[in-house]
Order: C-alpha cells, then sequence, then structure tokens
C-alpha cells in the first residue's frame, strides 16, 4: 500500500464517516461536545495510520480535518482541534528529531520577528518525547519504523488534548473568585456550562447575586437560573426586554462564547450582543468565560451574514400558523457576533487575556500553516 | 478493508431486531407530474437541487433507519442506477439500501403492499413512507412509542404520523386530505373519512359507537398527513388479504377501522416539534420548497445539509448561492429570496430572480426575469424571457423574448423558439425520436398523435408538443381525487379562485332552497330544526308523564326547564308546548257548557300555575300561543272558557287580556289567509267579547262604588 492509498483509506474511515454526517445532520451540537467527539475520531485516524514521514502524517490530518470541517463550517472548535492536535504532533516530532542531531529553527527576538515567537515559548515546556527515541524518515528496508517509534508520543499528546478539554471548566472556575466580588449583581444570559462552572465556584466564596436573562428563543436562561439556584446562589429570572432597564444595578456581565475570533470578537449565544451593548452604555464589564479549545484563527472583520448559523423558524413562529407562514420570514440566528471593542476580558484555562492579545494566544496555539486546512 | 467488514459483522450481531427497516414507495402511481416524469420517475425529480429520493433517504437517514427498501415501478432502472452512484450506496453510509422492482401491473401503493408481502422482506416493524417525503420528524422515537405500545396491545398494527398545520396552511393539500377522529387521551384513531377539494366535501360521517365508546374525541381537519407510517408485519399481509385495498388512507385505514371483523387499532402521532411533508403534486412542490428555503427543515437546508451535498452559501433573505464561487452573478442582476442558484449558473445583467430554485449550470439570459419558479439543471433562459410560477425541466432552452405564464410545466429537453409564448398552465414536453425509449407510454404517444399546429405557442424551430388542456373525456370515471377539477388544486400558481368561488355560490344557493343538505349553513338550520322536532316530542311525553302520575307543579316545570337548557330553545316553544298540552288535555263533556267550565277549571287549576314556572312571565304571550294553538286545533269553541279560567286563577290579568287584544298578532296580522286565520280572528272576537264584559262590570263596578259613596 501507498502512502498515498494508505492515507485515502484513513480518511474514508467509518468513524470519520460517521462523525461528517453526525455534524452534518447536528447531531453533534456545542463546541465542547464538537472538540471531544473530533479528538476521539483523530486520535483512531492516528492509532490506524501507516506513515513513514511526518509529511505524510500532517496530511492525513489535514485531510480527514478539512472534510470534517467542510461538513460543518459553523462548529468552529472542530477545526481548532485538528489545529491543535497538528500543532502538537509538531511539537513532538520537532523535539524528537532535534535529539536526533537536527535543529530546530532558532530565532533572534526582534521587532520583525517577534509574533512569531509565540509558537516557540512552549517548546521548552511540556514535551513528552524522550531522547532515547530514534527516529528514522523513509526507512526503505521498514517503512513502519518511523511511525512505530512516534505513534506512543503522539497518542500520549492527543491525550493530553483530551485531558485539557475535560478539565476545562475546572481551570476556567479556578480563577472564579478572583473576578466575583462579594454583593456584586452579575448579569448572564443563556445556559453556557462554563460560565455555570464559574459561577458556581465563585459561589464557595462570595455572597452575590446574578440575574439570569430568559434567552429567547430558545430560553436556556431558565435552565441556567435553576442550575444557579439550586447551588444556592441568589438568583433572579428576568425578561430578555428588561435587560438595557437593569444594566444599570449590574456591576458585571459574564457572558460564554461559542467561538473567539482572532480579532478579539466572538460568536455568543443571540442576545449577547443584545446585553453587550447595553454593558457598553453604561460602562459596565464584560467579562467572558470560553476554554482555550474556542480560540478560532478567523476572522469576522465584514460581518458575514451567513457565519451566525441561521435555526429553524418553528421556535419563533408555529408552523401552525398557517397564513403567517407563508408571509412573514422568520430569522432565527443561534449566534450574535460580539466585536472586540464590547468585551473587556477572557477568561480562559490558560489565564485571563484582553481581547487585542487573542491573536497572539492563537499564534501560540496553532501553527500557522494550519489555518486553512 | 478490513474495518469496513468488522462492522458489518458488528451490524449483524447486534440483532435483527434492532435493525430499523424503511420501505418506501418510490413510485408516485399518479400522473400529477406529467409532462416531466416523462422519462424520469417521479422520485428523481429534484426539489432545491437534490432529488426527492435524496431528500427521503436523508429524512429516514435523520431518524435513525439502517435499512431500506426502495419499492419502484416506472424507470425502475434509472431509480436503481441513481441508489447506486448516490452517496448512500457506499459502504460507509451506514444504511443498506436495497432496490425492489415490482412489476408493471402495480397500479396502486397497495398493490405494492401486496408484492412486500410476496417478497417477504419485512421481518419486524417498519417504516413506511412515501418516495416524496421531506422531514426531520425522530421517526425513531414514534417507532419507539410504537413498540411500547405493541407491548401491551397487540392490535395496534399501525402509528400514522401527522403534522399539525392549521386548516389553511401552503402546505396543506386542499385536494386530498383527511379528517382524523381521535381519542383525545390515547390518540388513538378512531375514524378516518378522506376529504377532497372539488367537489368540496362539506360533512364527514362518524359512525356513532364512536362517540359512544369515547368520552373524550377529537375531529381534527388541521392535520397534514406525512405519510409516515410506522408498520408492523401484520399490515403487507392485511393487504394481501383484502385485495381491493388500494389506496394507503382512503382504503386501507378507512376500511381498518370501520370493519367490524378485523378489531385492529390505528395510532396518530401528532408532531409538535419537526416537520414533515410530501411533494405528492406540484403545488406542494412549490410550497415544500419555499419550507426547505425558509429552514422549516432545519437541518436539513441547503447551507448545513443538503441531501445531495452539495455546499451553498446562506445570505440575505433566505438566499442560498453555491460555496464553490463558480457562480456568475452580474452586477446588475436582482436575487430575491428565498431563493437558491446552483452552481457554475450564470445570471445576466438584469436579470431579476424572486423566490425561485435555480439548477446547476444554467444560463439566466439578460432581462430575464424568473419568479416563484423553479428550473432544473443545464436550463438556458434566453435574454428577456419571463417565467412565473412554473417548472421547467432539465436541459431546456428558451429562445429570447418567450413568456411562460403561470402555472406551466416544461418537461426535460424541450426547446422552445424565439418569442414562445405558453398560456397559463400549458404543458409541453419535448417530441421524441423514435425507439429511443424503452418505457413505452401511452399517453405521450397519443399527445403526440393529436398534435395540430403550436407554432404561435411554442415558437419557430421548437422540438415541443403541447399537452391537452382541460379534463380528459374518461374524466368521469376516474376516482373524485384523480378528476380535473380537484387535480386543479394542486397545480402549482393555480389559485382555482374560479372554482372556489363556484363550490361557494353553489353552497349559498343551496342553503336558500333548503334542498341540499351538503351546505354548512343549511346543516346548521336543519340540525336546529331536528332539535326543536325532538324537544318537542320530549317536553310531550314529559308532560303526559306529569299528567299521568301526578307529578308536582315544580317536578314538571324543573323538568322542563333542563330540557329547554339541553336542546337550547327559546322560551316561547316551552310555553308552546306547555299551553297545548293543557289544552289538548282538557277532557270534552258532553253536559253542556258548564260542566265544561267546571272541567276546565279544574285542569287550569292544578296545571295552569306551570305556564308561570316554566323560566319567566309574561301572560300576553301566554293568551296569544293559547290563541294561536286554539286557531290551529279543533278545540277551538274552548278558547273563550280557557282564557276566562287562566283569568281566574290570576295567570292573565285584565290588562293582559286587553293588551293581548290590542295587538297585531292577535287579530291575526302577518297570517295567510284561511283555516288558522279565520280561527284566529274568531279567538279575537271571543276575546273582544271578554273585555266587553270586563267594561260591563268595571261601570257596573263603579255603579256598586258610587252607590256604596253614597251610602
Amino acid at each position: 500500500m501507498t502512502p498515498a492509498e494508505s492515507a485515502n483509506a484513513a480518511t474514508s474511515h467509518r468513524s470519520v464517516d460517521i462523525l461528517v454526517s453526525k455534524l452534518r445532520r447536528r447531531q453533534v451540537v456545542g463546541s465542547r461536545e464538537a472538540a471531544l467527539e473530533t479528538l476521539r475520531v483523530l486520535r483512531q485516524v492516528v492509532s490506524k495510520a501507516r506513515f513513514s514521514n511526518i509529511d505524510q502524517l500532517v496530511s492525513l490530518i489535514k485531510s480527514v480535518g478539512r472534510r470534517l470541517v467542510e461538513a460543518q463550517p459553523k462548529e468552529h472548535s472542530v477545526g481548532n482541534t485538528v489545529r491543535k492536535i497538528l500543532h502538537h504532533i509538531r511539537e513532538e516530532y520537532n523535539a524528537a528529531s532535534k535529539s536526533n542531531g537536527r535543529k530546530a529553527i532558532k530565532m533572534d527576538l526582534s521587532i520583525s520577528n517577534f509574533i512569531l515567537q509565540g509558537q516557540m515559548r512552549k517548546q521548552n515546556g511540556a514535551l513528552k518525547s524522550e531522547a532515547t527515541i530514534t527516529l528514522k524518515e523513509d526507512d526503505p528496508r521498514d517503512p513502519d519504523s518511523f511511525a512505530r517509534a512516534l505513534k506512543p508520543v503522539l497518542m500520549e499528546a492527543i491525550q493530553d488534548v483530551l485531558d485539557e478539554l475535560e478539565t476545562v471548566y475546572d481551570n476556567i472556575s479556578k480563577m472564579a473568585k478572583d473576578h466575583i466580588h462579594p454583593d456584586e449583581i452579575i448579569l448572564t444570559i443563556g445556559h453556557s456550562k462554563t460560565v455555570e462552572a464559574f459561577l458556581k465556584s465563585a459561589g464557595h466564596y462570595r455572597n452575590y447575586t446574578v440575574i439570569v436573562a430568559e434567552t429567547g428563543p430558545s430560553y436556556s436562561g431558565h435552565t441556567m437560573a435553576k442550575a444557579l439556584s439550586a447551588a444556592g446562589i441568589s438568583t433572579f429570572l428576568v425578561p430578555d426586554s428588561s435587560i438595557y432597564a437593569i444594566m444599570s444595578r449590574v456591576t458585571k456581565v459574564i457572558l460564554g462564547a461559542h467561538a473567539i475570533l482572532a480579532n478579539g470578537g466572538m460568536f455568543a449565544i443571540t442576545g449577547s450582543l443584545l446585553a453587550a451593548t447595553a454593558a457598553r452604555v453604561h460602562s459596565t464589564p464584560v467579562v467572558v468565560c470560553a476554554g482555550q479549545f474556542k480560540l478560532t484563527p478567523l476572522w469576522n472583520l465584514y460581518h458575514e451574514f451567513g457565519a451566525l448559523d441561521f435555526a429553524d423558524p418553528s421556535s419563533v413562529l408555529g408552523f401552525e400558523e398557517g397564513n403567517l407562514v407563508d408571509k412573514v420570514e422568520v430569522l432565527n440566528p443561534y449566534y450574535d457576533y460580539v466585536g472586540p471593542e464590547m468585551v473587556d476580558v477572557f477568561i480562559t484555562n490558560d489565564g485571563d487575556h484582553p481581547p487585542s492579545s487573542v491573536y497572539r494566544l492563537i499564534k501560540e496555539t496553532y501553527d500557522d500553516e494550519d489555518h486553512d486546512l | 478493508m478490513p474495518p469496513k467488514s468488522s462492522a458489518g459483522k458488528e451490524k449483524d450481531l447486534a440483532g435483527e431486531d434492532d435493525v430499523l427497516q424503511a420501505v418506501i414507495l418510490a413510485d408516485s402511481f399518479n400522473r400529477r407530474f406529467r409532462p416531466l416524469t416523462v422519462g424520469k420517475p417521479r422520485c428523481l425529480l429534484p426539489v432545491c437541487n437534490a432529488t426527492l429520493l435524496d431528500w427521503t433517504f436523508e429524512s429516514l437517514a435523520l431518524a435513525g433507519v439502517q435499512e431500506i427498501f426502495v419499492i419502484c415501478r416506472s424507470y425502475a432502472a434509472q431509480v436503481k442506477a441513481a441508489i447506486q452512484e448516490s452517496k448512500w450506496s457506499k459502504p460507509t453510509s451506514g444504511i443498506k439500501i436495497v432496490p425492489i422492482i415490482t412489476s408493471k401491473e402495480t397500479f396502486t401503493p397497495g398493490d405494492a403492499m401486496r408484492d412486500i408481502y410476496t417478497h417477504g422482506i419485512i421481518k419486524t416493524d417498519f417504516v413506511l413512507v412515501m418516495g416524496d417525503l421531506v422531514s426531520n420528524v425522530r421517526i425513531d422515537e414514534v417507532v419507539r412509542i410504537h413498540k411500547e405500545r405493541r407491548k401491551t396491545n397487540k392490535d395496534a398494527i399501525m402509528t400514522m404520523v401527522v403534522k399539525e398545520s392549521g386548516a389553511t396552511h401552503r402546505t396543506r393539500s386542499r385536494a386530498d386530505y383527511g379528517v382524523f377522529v381521535l381519542d383525545t387521551e390515547t390518540s388513538e384513531c378512531l375514524h378516518y373519512e378522506a376529504a377532497v377539494g372539488y367537489p368540496p366535501t362539506r360533512h364527514v360521517r362518524v359512525p356513532r359507537d364512536v362517540l359512544a365508546e369515547h368520552p373524550e374525541v377529537e375531529i381534527r381537519n388541521d392535520l397534514i398527513d406525512c405519510s409516515i407510517d410506522v408498520c408492523s408485519v401484520e399490515v403487507p399481509s392485511l393487504f394481501q388479504d383484502n385485495f381491493d385495498y388500494g389506496d394507503i388512507r382512503r382504503d386501507f385505514v378507512h376500511g381498518v377501522l370501520t370493519s367490524d371483523l378485523l378489531m385492529k387499532n390505528i395510532y396518530c402521532y401528532v408532531v409538535k416539534e419537526g416537520y414533515a411533508a410530501r411533494v405528492a403534486d406540484t403545488r406542494s412542490y412549490d410550497s415544500v420548497s419555499k419550507d426547505i428555503l425558509s429552514r422549516w427543515t432545519f437541518p436539513l437546508v441547503p447551507d448545513d445539509n443538503h441531501p445531495s451535498g452539495h455546499s451553498y452559501e446562506y445570505l440575505r433573505s433566505n438566499t442560498y448561492i453555491a460555496k464553490d464561487s463558480s457562480v456568475v452573478l452580474s452586477r446588475t442582476c436582482k436575487v430575491n429570496g428565498p431563493s437558491l442558484i446552483g452552481s457554475h449558473s450564470t445570471i445576466s445583467p438584469g436579470a431579476v430572480i424572486t423566490a425561485s430554485v435555480i439548477g446547476q449550470r444554467c444560463t439566466i439570459g439578460p432581462n430575464a426575469v424568473v419568479s416563484h419558479s423553479y428550473l432544473f439543471d443545464d436550463t438556458h433562459l434566453g435574454a428577456g424571457v419571463v417565467v412565473e410560477q412554473s417548472i421547467v425541466g432539465a436541459r431546456v432552452a428558451i429562445g429570447e423574448g418567450s413568456r411562460i405564464a403561470r402555472g406551466s410545466l416544461v418537461g426535460d429537453g424541450v426547446t422552445l423558439g424565439t418569442g414562445a409564448r405558453l398560456g397559463p398552465f400549458e404543458r409541453v414536453s419535448r417530441r421524441r425520436s423514435q425507439a429511443e425509449d424503452e418505457e413505452s407510454d401511452e399517453e405521450w404517444e397519443e399527445v403526440e398523435q393529436n398534435q395540430g399546429d403550436n407554432t404561435a405557442t411554442v415558437g419557430e424551430g421548437s422540438n415541443a408538443i403541447v399537452w391537452p388542456k382541460g379534463p380528459s373525456e374518461d374524466d368521469e370515471e376516474l376516482e373524485e381525487v384523480e378528476r380535473y377539477d380537484n387535480q386543479r388544486l394542486m397545480r402549482i400558481g393555480d389559485d382555482a379562485a374560479d372554482l372556489l368561488a363556484h363550490s361557494a355560490a353553489d353552497a349559498s344557493d343551496s342553503s336558500s332552497d333548503g334542498e341540499d343538505a351538503s351546505d354548512a349553513s343549511s346543516v346548521h338550520a336543519l340540525s336546529t330544526a331536528a332539535a326543536e322536532h325532538e324537544f318537542q316530542a320530549e317536553v310531550t311525553q314529559s308532560l303526559d308523564r306529569a299528567f299521568a302520575e301526578g307529578h308536582s307543579v315544580d317536578n314538571a316545570a324543573v323538568e322542563l326547564k333542563t330540557l329547554r337548557m339541553a336542546s337550547n330553545v327559546d322560551l316561547r316553544r316551552v310555553r308552546e308546548a306547555v299551553v297545548a298540552a293543557i289544552v289538548e288535555r282538557v277532557p270534552l263533556v258532553a253536559g253542556g257548557p258548564a260542566a265544561q267550565r267546571a272541567e276546565i277549571a279544574a285542569l287550569v287549576a292544578r296545571w295552569g300555575p306551570l305556564i308561570n314556572q316554566i323560566g319567566g312571565v309574561d301572560p300576553v304571550e301566554t293568551v296569544e300561543v293559547l290563541q294561536y294553538h286554539c286557531a290551529r286545533s279543533t278545540r277551538q269553541p274552548l278558547f273563550g272558557q280557557l282564557l276566562a279560567a287562566l283569568y281566574q286563577d290570576d295567570i292573565v290579568d285584565e290588562d293582559d287580556i286587553r293588551a293581548w287584544h290590542a295587538s297585531g298578532a292577535a287579530r291575526g296580522q302577518g297570517l295567510k289567509p284561511g283555516a288558522v286565520l279565520e280561527g284566529v280572528k274568531h279567538c279575537w272576537r271571543v276575546g273582544g267579547k271578554m273585555i266587553e264584559q270586563f267594561d260591563a262590570q268595571e261601570s257596573s263596578d263603579e255603579e256598586e262604588d258610587e252607590e256604596s259613596d253614597d251610602e
């Protein structure tokens, strides 16, 4: 089997197909869910893959990633996960090959190249490979030797990403007590698991009040309010229309995100823009809680309409309203685009960052060549 | 490849009963899409640039179906090839699709079901759908409920999926629908009546025992029948046993529910969330396309999960443009939503597209106007062509300046010359070259033979033949659903205003004549008449009982009040009934006026108070009622004595009698001359005499008073 064939075989792997159709049919929704599913598929692909040099492996993962991203371009975390895995694979490979005598390109810090420096920082840290691995690319006698040598480290790297995903809520909520002070009044909308964990953990240390907007048409605010009040936090549920009216009393707005874009803006549940705009008028700080897997090397500078992901109109207008269905055009977007000027800080599992440094985080997390899969 | 085969084995090992099977009846069994369906089966018509079959497969895949049998009849080879080429036949799709070809003699869905039975492919509960389904309903949930029900009730053989839509909805067929009678609690379908749009079905018969056996029933005429049926294995065998079952709804469901012998139950599942509809005719083709474009079918929408795997970009006002940037939109063209434009299509300057679907590789000429229309792949419109509310097939070329008026259907491969003028609801198809098709098509041949000179319609150099308009000769012999007037309600672009106005006029005529009970208002009138008649009978009975058994006046009054409430009649009717009963009760005695007067006095003393206890006191009316009753009855001579008796018992007093006497009704105004009028007049005169007496009495009273004053 030639390497090209093996790549094809792996891309048409059954688990990839299943995930593709699940993503298309919207049976996997939510950025964390999608990221986890993608990781599981990639782990299978890597474990079964046959390759004899790093380029084959990278192009194989890229082709799988491309299929998954094309299946559902609006679940940004799918592409992010693929990029992250690629980044880790290169890191491991570089570390291993360096010990084989090959040196990674070393750069001095200067104003002309400091943007690229972001990628180098992590290299010194969490490297799994030991110097004992000997890598031999394109060995004609034993083409599998390269794969055999590298696979254990790769699997370990993927496991690391998986662990990071699984602990993302804990890591974010660790910082909660630094952000929420006693007797604060917090406004949040929708039901973001990250925000829920964050607020609950703050509830252990502080006494504060949360106002939850209902967040139509999904009314996910209801579940949020229920969960928070069950945790003993004093919670109010208010209709969306009163967000502006109560904003003067609110000390902080905490939002979840669907994806954080490279310019520091974000996609978040419908209604976030409303809350963020109201907060801006009152100069209320807007805090966004999100895992690092939501960092997306994409831009929404020109406000791409289609990027907002529109659902069906039935939650707004009942299908049984026969006469109206014909005459009324209903738009039901899942997400709002909230620009970077609206957000004050992003709290990720990797620390707090202002929107202006998101680009740098993205540089650190992904490799430039993977931005377009 | 090793992983594939092992996965296949796993599926088999998972157990036969866990595999969800579906049967698609891919054939339409009718000719509503002609001439688009000459040379092509209906299930391969594109809806939003994906074939109907793909939409159906995707709908089923969404619901977790793992094995699909496709029953095809016409152009079976094409269906088979299409399945072979599609992504569904790939081993990784997770779905096993088996095409089954039935014989040419399969004319109805019933025949197809019998075929399924003889093939013996069905081992377990299965989902039966038509090959024109677009749905995002979780059918697996329905299957689960169905299986749950089967555990307790072996006779629950089928669950029909219906969608609430309201009585008027663009997606609900006006011409072929059903009225469901459901048990509110169990949603068991107790009765099903098919209805047609023209002649309009105005009443539905519900068997009495349905109402008797179930405390609460819903009679619903607001449901879209999605034709998704979860059936048990018995269903095909029932078709086999009853060889005359043709249609699944009209014959099978109706038959099973009305049969005294089968004792089987059919249930309904009213979908709350989700969308499901059939593309059964050109009208629903239009509405389903629009539903898809306005995202009711989410996640089955072009930019998300297009069944043919195309990718579209979603733009403002529900517009979808193919994503591979192969579409050429000129700077001055206009695309108004909801629209969809397939890849490699070109829209020339000045062209306007409104609420239309353009296939792949189409060209729209400069200044052409396409509104509410559907163009299939590889179609070319010349400059200045106007297409309105029409469906244009694949590989069609339309010459410059042509007009295609609303409701037209242009078959595949047609070329229309420059300046062609297709009138409303014109149907054209390509002239066939000899021995091209392996499948013979009588209708097509017949149309070809009867071609006159159509150059004015189809333009110079056209290869088109024009299909006849209007009802065919054997229209009367067809089933009601398939008749021409009813079919009109299923046509794209046909609002059938004349038909509906006509039928409305019919309805009002019949109600004024009072002859036709089918009209809504006359039904109402009839029902009240019937209720009144029934009420009178009841009152007579109850009074008979009261007289015979000697009830107290109070009890009799209560009984009358309840009766009145139950039948909702006005008070006067009750009064009439009571007075009539009393009058008819008077025993006729031969012993002269004095004896008679004694009898009357006794009777009125006993029952007279009842008149004022029925719920309202109106002595004037009482007298009037008495007068009219006596005038009609043979007991007219008794009027004077009765009136006197009522007066004696203070049921009416002097002023009432005067008031009555002065009223117009008492003189018989508004009555036609005849015996009744005579009777009324006679009574009036009797009353007059009584008043004279009153006057005399009064003057004598006065005299007496004066006398006493004198004393």
